[in-house]
């Protein structure tokens, strides 16, 4: 599939003088994988039931300085509270808005780079990782030192607005040393009136390490979402990953993690809630490298109306990988008969002690469970509020702190009561 | 308080209930017995609305209203409540939201005021004790990952929370160890007064070693073909159902 649509913009970008040169080598490097590559078709094994051609066909435009907000924005309707937040704006910045908790360190993209000694994370060279490296605009890194507790969870708005076609490639680097802990969330949101965010993620946990990592992708049913997310852990280290999507007209989520260490730990937790004609398709690849390594996939989504989703889960557990234990649990919920979802969870296996589970299930509301609601003196359409509430609280009940978990509630519940009206 | 008249009902073209008759005065407690497949749960879940059963003839009249016209809801509302044989579970609803919504959803029908989440909680602590359940159990998702005993236990306290004025107990003895049997037993017979009718369908004799009924049925085939008292039951223990379909099949 041709990207010659973003190879102008890409000349762009080059000559942005405002992003380091440093990094061209590897913009161009990875631009010219891409070129190879392409963007994925239905033929790709893992992507054969997501079109990414509104993409790969799209115009999307870098975002310029005049895509950033000429005064300082209102954020009041993203507020929230018991967070550090910073604020990015179409890619940009604000440093106006932004705070950061004690025992963080905010670092530009080129210190980081410095500080690794010029070695720059990419993935595994899928196409929007690649995309992503070629045209990183924004970003953050940060970097929690060795035995630090962070109590306040630090928070990275993201608000996509306007009506220019454009695209942003954010690139974040979480690193958390040994023994330390972080809650990071990442929030997108916004009313853009076309939008392509590309996002790559690269989390890096070492021993002992605890990051509770909550994503919400929440933006405009105009906006097309890659999520690119890489996880590497050392030993004894936990991560904890709870998103919910219910913006965005496609969406798409790489997650790939590596438990390099032994007793490392992965929690992924995801629901889904679809309507109209969104696509959601959550991707997962987790890795057990390492014997006595844990891992659990839960995905949950909800469709309404001609929605569309797909649960691709995969656990590979390499040839020395004993004793390991894992998980894989997909539920899905149809509330409209032209809604469809595709769940493939996939175990591999090369070791011979583990402990592996998986399973799937697509249904629609169980109508024994509904008549024992009304039973009870509920109607029918209170029933199905409450019953549809629960199936999602299986994963809003596990996110950490009071305050972020009844702020996505409250949410969640609302659009959903919207939906179900 | 409630008075069915010659009952047919269907369930996938197959007559299930074929002519049954029965009234229920407030303050009885009738006990229908049968074997399995005699019809017993369908009676059950026709009373409480369950739609996949259809009624093909007959009528019921609970407290002067015409029960068929009612939606399950409505019925929970009028205070007929029916403890299920086999109570399902639903992930994520926590036990103590759904009691209050049905709390309050019966409220509302009868132009009270909702009742508030302080009272509400007092009022649970009270009705816990009353069949032996500490409060961990209202926090939990309803009956999920509950023991037969617990999905039960939850059953009764349902049933004393929402204070219907008719309970049908559809097997609720059926697996029980005996310490949880005179729990429920003990439930029930509290619960009793001048004003509540209850319907005890059972497989077993056991169960009334605890508590008193009026009255005895024989359900089989779909008819209630034989009306007692205790001694009724008595009999059926100690001599089966055979000699009751013998005398069925004499008397046609």
């Amino acid at each position: 599939m041709s990207i010659s649509n973003y190879k102008a913009e890409f000349e762009k970008m080059l000559n942005r003088d405002y992003f380091s040169k440093s990094l061209h080598l590897y913009r161009k490097e990875a631009f010219a994988q891409l070129e190879k590559t392409g963007f994925p078709t239905r033929k790709w094994e893992d992507w054969r039931f997501t079109n990414v051609s509104i993409i790969s066909d799209g115009e999307y435009k870098i975002s310029e300085i005049s895509d950033a907000p000429q005064t300082t924005p209102n954020i009041d309707s993203y507020q929230m509270e018991g967070v550090d937040t910073v604020v990015i704006y179409n890619g940009h910045y604000q440093k106006e808005l932004s705070s950061v908790p004690d025992g963080v360190a905010l670092l530009s993209g080129l210190e980081h780079f410095e500080r690794k000694n010029g070695k720059f994370d990419t993935a595994n060279n899928s196409p929007f990782d690649l995309l992503n490296t070629a045209f990183t605009d924004s970003g953050m890194c940060i970097v929690v030192e060795k035995d630090t507790q962070v109590e306040i969870p630090i928070r990275i708005l993201f608000i996509s607005n306007g009506v220019r076609s454009i695209m942003v490639n954010p690139r974040i680097y979480i690193d958390v040393a040994e023994s330390s802990s972080l809650t990071f969330m990442e929030h997108h949101v916004g009313d853009a009136e076309s939008f392509f965010q590309n996002e790559s993620v690269f989390i890096s946990l070492e021993n002992n390490a605890q990051l509770n990592h909550i994503r919400i992708q929440s933006n405009s049913e105009f906006t097309q979402n890659m999520a690119n997310i890489n996880v590497n852990q050392d030993a004894d280290s936990q991560y904890h990953f709870w998103q919910l999507v219910d913006g965005g007209k496609l969406g798409r989520s790489n997650i790939c993690v590596q438990l390099n260490g032994e007793n490392a730990q992965c929690y992924i937790n995801i629901l889904a809630l679809s309507k109209n004609n969104q696509h959601i398709d959550n991707n997962i690849i987790v890795n057990h490298n390492s014997p006595q390594t844990h891992s659990s996939q839960f995905v949950k989504s909800i469709l309404f109306d001609t929605s569309t989703g797909v649960f691709n889960g995969r656990t590979v557990v390499h040839k020395n990988a004993q004793k390991i234990t894992a998980h894989q649990t997909n539920k899905n919920l149809l509330l409209s008969k032209k809604a469809k979802m595709n769940s493939n969870p996939q175990l591999e296996i090369y070791a011979d002690d583990v402990k592996c589970s998986h399973g799937s299930t697509t249904g629609k509301i169980d109508e024994d469970a509904l008549f024992y609601l009304q039973s009870r003196g509920i109607n029918k359409q209170d029933a199905m509020e409450l019953m549809v509430i629960g199936f999602a609280n299986e994963v809003l009940d596990k996110i950490p702190h009071p305050e972020i978990k009844k702020a996505i509630h409250t949410e969640f519940t609302v659009k959903l009561n919207r939906l179900m009206a | 308080m409630i008075k069915i008249e010659n009952l047919y009902v269907s369930v996938e073209e197959k007559e299930i209930l074929k002519g049954i008759s029965l009234e229920v005065k407030p303050g009885e407690l009738h006990v229908i017995m049968g074997r399995n497949g005699s019809g017993k749960s369908t009676l059950a879940n026709v009373l409480a609305g369950k739609d996949k059963y259809k009624v093909t003839n007959g009528s019921i009249k609970f407290n002067g209203e015409n029960l068929l016209d009612m939606l399950p809801e409505n019925r929970a509302r009028a205070g007929l409540f029916l403890s299920f044989q086999y109570p399902v579970a639903i992930p994520g609803v926590n036990n103590m939201y759904f009691l209050k919504a049905a709390v309050n959803a019966v409220r509302k029908s009868r132009g009270e005021e909702e009742i508030d989440a302080v009272d509400f909680l007092s009022m649970i602590r009270e009705k816990l004790k009353m069949v032996d359940l500490d409060e961990s159990f209202i926090h939990r998702p309803v009956n999920d990952g509950f023991s037969g005993g617990e999905k039960k236990r939850n059953e009764i306290l349902q049933m004393i929370t929402l204070e219907p004025k008719l309970s049908i107990l559809d097997e609720t003895d059926s697996g029980l160890d005996i310490d949880a049997l005179k729990i429920v037993a003990k439930g029930v017979n509290d619960f009793r007064s001048p004003d509540r009718s209850f319907i005890l369908i059972t497989h077993y004799q056991r169960i009334l070693n605890y508590m008193k009924p009026d009255f005895v049925h024989i359900l089989m085939n779909g008819k209630i073909v034989k009306s007692g008292t205790m001694e009724l039951a008595k009999e059926v223990e100690k001599k089966g159902y055979s000699w009751i379909e013998e005398e069925v099949a004499e008397a046609a």
